[in-house]
């Protein structure tokens, strides 16, 4: 048969069927997990696990000394045993005994032994690296940059006890020695500058409970079973494929497809599609992220002239920032755009701190005639009657800056426009992309701006609100509190776990009455998995957390 | 023309380019420096402290002066280093080789469709000149092209991925697949490439169609093709070896800009098929400020859309001899 115009459909068609008569299915692996992610990793090295990912991964394939998992009653981290099998604390805990394990290796068969935990200690400390731990190992011995000093830190017991000392009268918890792990003989080799570009950055040599398969650029990570680990368990997941997957809709096709079991950050209207289908499980992730309406507190005119730190002509006075907050319709967001898949927030403590958080602090309500008495109180009335309020003769009128990419923001901005406008105050939205925003908020030009926080866990305030803006860049509203200053400083020295709880109380009560931000809500993060992976446990932790013992 | 007046030529040209691209370059050098924006803050979290975002800041060099940067920079060039990705951590070079063979060979797969689909559609057109068919594939042409490449993608993804599970809705090939017969993964990358070289191509078809559509239709009258017809030379030699090769000129010169175009990413079918295309590695690069990355993509982008005109150039110089002078020059 020769091609002629009337049968190239047909040829058209032999090939299409060609192609789909060769398709051919990965094996089909009841004990492989592909999970969705939405951008690629950036290396695979723990020392600069940056993003949520990257540390996601890096937790299956290098071991810590210890490990820790959320108890969901107590609202609290439990400390377990991981490379360390024992700990003691000496009497004034300024030294710690570790009882290492003596049956684990590398994957390229050396042992794991003290000296690869003192070598982690000082390369993560070593400002030469830039780990993302760098300026992070406070209670230990250091010289002025930082880097761990190793002949006052460690102290070699015996060949799988290991005394770690620390200054006296800091205050170290286990959770300064809760990093990845990472090989001596792999890293000892390279000039400490060059490791975050070395090839064993990409192809690491690992400890965990998973090895290193594969990893196709842009498109997935592909890691597997160490069946030497001793957390290894025969039937437990064998392969774990994290996909590569940036377009949302494209996530959500593949998983109602089943080409992904598990992905996260879903928008709450697709969850209702997803609960109807009987294959996946719908969970959520409460308490790590919340929005926030961040005000600047301080005059940016005169901080960008001469860097001095005068109060803002609008939100310098907290109940100016009462009334703000109280203007905002928090409510309508969390009904209509997060539909329940969140709650509203008070404190930047969240409600999965049992014990931390104070349940007696109720946020804000949304209303206005409370709002305009406040203001009115501090001066700001309409006296020209043009529906904006004055004081001193400035409007009070302002910017707030959001990021285009957001459309849960945008939709609480445009909503928030209009109920503050009911105030006499008039709020201009402006859409930037999330790098101008990042820079305007971080060098202090924005009126207000809307983002959010993730929380760290263990809980830490200090980073984001204590008073000195050269030594906490991230205190972005610029709020300034010596009452606060001092609960923080309290909380770094040695007190029971009670005391700290009733610290970061008062801590909430504080910024609770003063609003140097508005804490708008919690936001859930929605989790859909397919009902074929068993042992799944959500928990503020993360949903990959401790994946080796799903099955 | 002397061969050396043509060397001469090819010199000029060639010496133009290069002003072109370090130009460019070091405009956008400079533009992205001045840009709001701070790549040592892309890590912004809790765990970020202060003394790490210093010790960023200075090996990324943001704390000199632009013009020494700038300087620096030239200085590293000329041996062939771009610097290093701060996204990645590796040289700026080995992050665009990765991803440059699948560009290149995806945009010539889409290229190919469009060039192809589009010539034999116009012929067709052309064919039934005036007649329903005609009139349907002109308003089908338009259609298509104010139908933009995330609307078809994902409309394409539904009927062929979700609904008809003929194709895969994203990636280049079979995730985690242990199969290594090379047939196998030949067709499994064609496979995972068929959608999304057909929305690539969509996009470009209907100009083409248009351009060959419109140049066939003005060649016809032209002088030459009624003295060819009177002379009693058929139709379809009159179609192949005139009107056809004289349609081509200004669609090649056109092909050529649109290759290096193609060359230079195809965004949002790169995003919504989830394929690592320079598209994708430009963009994030400019939304994580990854400066020697973004310098790198757009020096490797100019180098493609020079080097494919000059490829179409060549071409018309081949068809049409009279232009040799005009277009090295």
């Amino acid at each position: 048969m020769s091609i002629t115009r009337k049968n190239i459909p047909l040829y058209f068609l032999l090939l299409v069927s060609i192609f789909v008569g060769c398709k051919k299915d990965s094996p089909p692996n009841s004990s492989q997990v592909v999970i969705a992610i939405p951008s690629d990793v950036e290396g695979l090295n723990p020392l600069f696990s940056f993003s949520i990912n990257e540390a996601n991964i890096n937790e299956l394939l290098f071991l810590s000394l210890v490990k820790h998992s959320w108890d969901e009653k107590a609202g609290d981290l439990i400390t377990e045993p991981m490379l360390a099998k024992f700990w003691e604390w000496n009497n004034d805990s300024s030294s710690i005994t570790l009882d290492l394990r003596n049956d684990v290796q590398w994957s390229d068969g050396v042992p794991l032994t003290i000296d690869d935990v003192i070598f982690s200690f000082d390369v993560y400390s070593d400002p030469a690296v830039e780990s993302y731990l760098y300026g992070s190992f406070i209670p230990f011995y250091t010289d002025k940059d930082n880097h761990i000093i190793a002949e006052k830190t460690f102290e070699k017991v015996s060949d799988t006890k290991l005394k770690i000392s620390f200054v006296s009268g800091s205050s170290p918890s286990l959770f300064n020695l809760d990093f990845p792990i990472v090989p001596k003989h792999i890293f000892d080799k390279i000039p400490r500058k060059e490791i975050a570009t070395s090839k064993e950055s990409f192809n690491p040599v690992t400890s965990g409970p998973f090895v290193f398969e594969k990893w196709e650029k842009n498109q997935a990570i592909i890691i597997k079973e160490n069946p030497k680990s001793f957390l290894h368990k025969d039937g437990n997941i064998g392969r774990i494929i994290f996909k590569v997957i940036p377009d949302y809709n494209a996530r959500l096709t593949q998983l109602k497809n089943g080409e992904v079991d598990l992905a996260e950050y879903l928008k709450p209207e697709d969850v209702d599609e997803l609960k109807k289908s009987d294959a996946f499980i719908v969970s959520s992730l409460k308490g790590r992220e919340y929005d926030y309406l961040g005000w600047n507190n301080l005059d940016k005119e005169k901080f960008k002239k001469n860097k001095s730190i005068t109060p803002n002509k609008l939100f310098g006075s907290a109940k100016v920032r009462q009334a703000l907050s109280m203007a905002l319709n928090r409510n309508e967001v969390v009904s209509s755009y997060l539909r329940g898949y969140g709650e509203l927030a008070s404190s930047p403590i969240s409600p999965i701190f049992k014990n931390s958080v104070n349940e007696s602090l109720i946020p804000y309500t949304f209303d206005l005639e409370k709002a305009k008495a406040l203001l009115a109180e501090e001066g700001w009335k309409d006296k020209d009657r043009n529906g904006i309020l004055e004081k001193n003769g400035e409007e009070f009128k302002f910017t707030l800056t959001i990021s285009s990419n957001n459309p849960r923001r945008i939709f609480a901005a445009a909503l928030f426009k209009n109920t503050i406008k009911q105030l006499g105050v008039e709020m201009n939205v402006e859409q930037v992309e999330l790098g101008m925003l990042i820079d305007k908020i971080n060098t202090k030009s924005a009126d207000a701006w809307m983002a959010s926080w993730i929380i760290p866990i263990p809980l830490d305030l200090k980073f984001s609100w204590y008073s000195n803006l050269a030594t906490t860049p991230m205190n972005f509203p610029s709020y300034q509190n010596k009452e606060l200053d001092a609960l923080l400083d309290q909380l770094e020295t040695k007190i029971s776990k009670q005391q700290k709880n009733e610290l970061y109380k008062k801590i909430e009560t504080i910024l609770y009455r003063d609003q140097p931000v508005t804490f708008l809500y919690w936001i859930d993060n929605v989790v859909a998995y397919n009902k074929k992976i068993k042992n799944v446990k959500v928990t503020p932790l993360g949903t990959v957390h401790h994946c080796w013992l799903w099955w | 023309m002397k061969r050396s007046v043509l060397l001469l030529s090819f010199i000029k040209r060639a010496a133009t380019s290069v002003l072109i691209l370090f130009l460019t370059v070091s405009f956008l050098f400079v533009l992205v420096r001045i840009a709001p924006g701070d790549p040592s803050l892309k890590y912004l979290s809790p765990n970020l402290s202060p003394q790490l975002i210093e010790k960023v800041k200075s090996s990324f060099q943001l704390d000199k002066p632009i013009s020494k940067q700038y300087f620096s920079f030239l200085e590293n060039a000329f041996t062939g280093d771009f610097g290093i990705s701060y996204k990645y951590h590796r040289p700026v070079s080995e992050v665009i080789y990765e991803v440059l063979p699948f560009t290149i060979f995806f945009s010539l797969l889409a290229f190919t469709l469009q060039f192809i689909c589009g010539l034999l559609l116009a012929f067709w057109a052309f064919h039934h000149h005036k007649k329903l068919l005609d009139k349907f594939l002109s308003s089908g042409s338009i259609f298509l092209y104010a139908v933009p490449s995330f609307v078809s993608g994902v409309f394409l993804i539904y009927l062929f991925s979700v609904q008809l599970k003929l194709f895969p809705s994203s990636g280049v090939k079979t995730v985690g697949s242990l199969e290594a017969n090379f047939f196998f993964l030949a067709f499994d990358y064609l496979y995972h490439l068929f959608l999304p070289v057909v929305v690539l191509a969509l996009t470009g078809l209907p100009v083409y169609f248009k351009y060959f559509r419109e140049s066939f239709e003005e060649n016809q009258q032209k002088l030459y093709t009624v003295y060819l017809r009177a002379n009693g030379v058929s139709e379809k030699r009159i179609y192949l070896r005139h009107i056809i090769p004289n349609s081509l000129n200004s669609i090649i010169a056109y092909a050529g800009v649109d290759l290096g175009i193609l060359f230079s990413g195809a965004l949002i079918t790169e995003v919504v098929f989830s394929l690592p295309g320079m598209g994708r590695l430009a963009v994030n690069a400019i939304f994580e400020r990854d400066y020697p990355l973004i310098v790198g993509c757009t020096l490797t982008a100019g180098l493609l859309v020079i080097l494919t005109n000059l490829f179409a150039d060549l071409i018309r110089m081949k068809i049409d001899k009279r232009l040799v002078k005009g277009l090295l020059n």
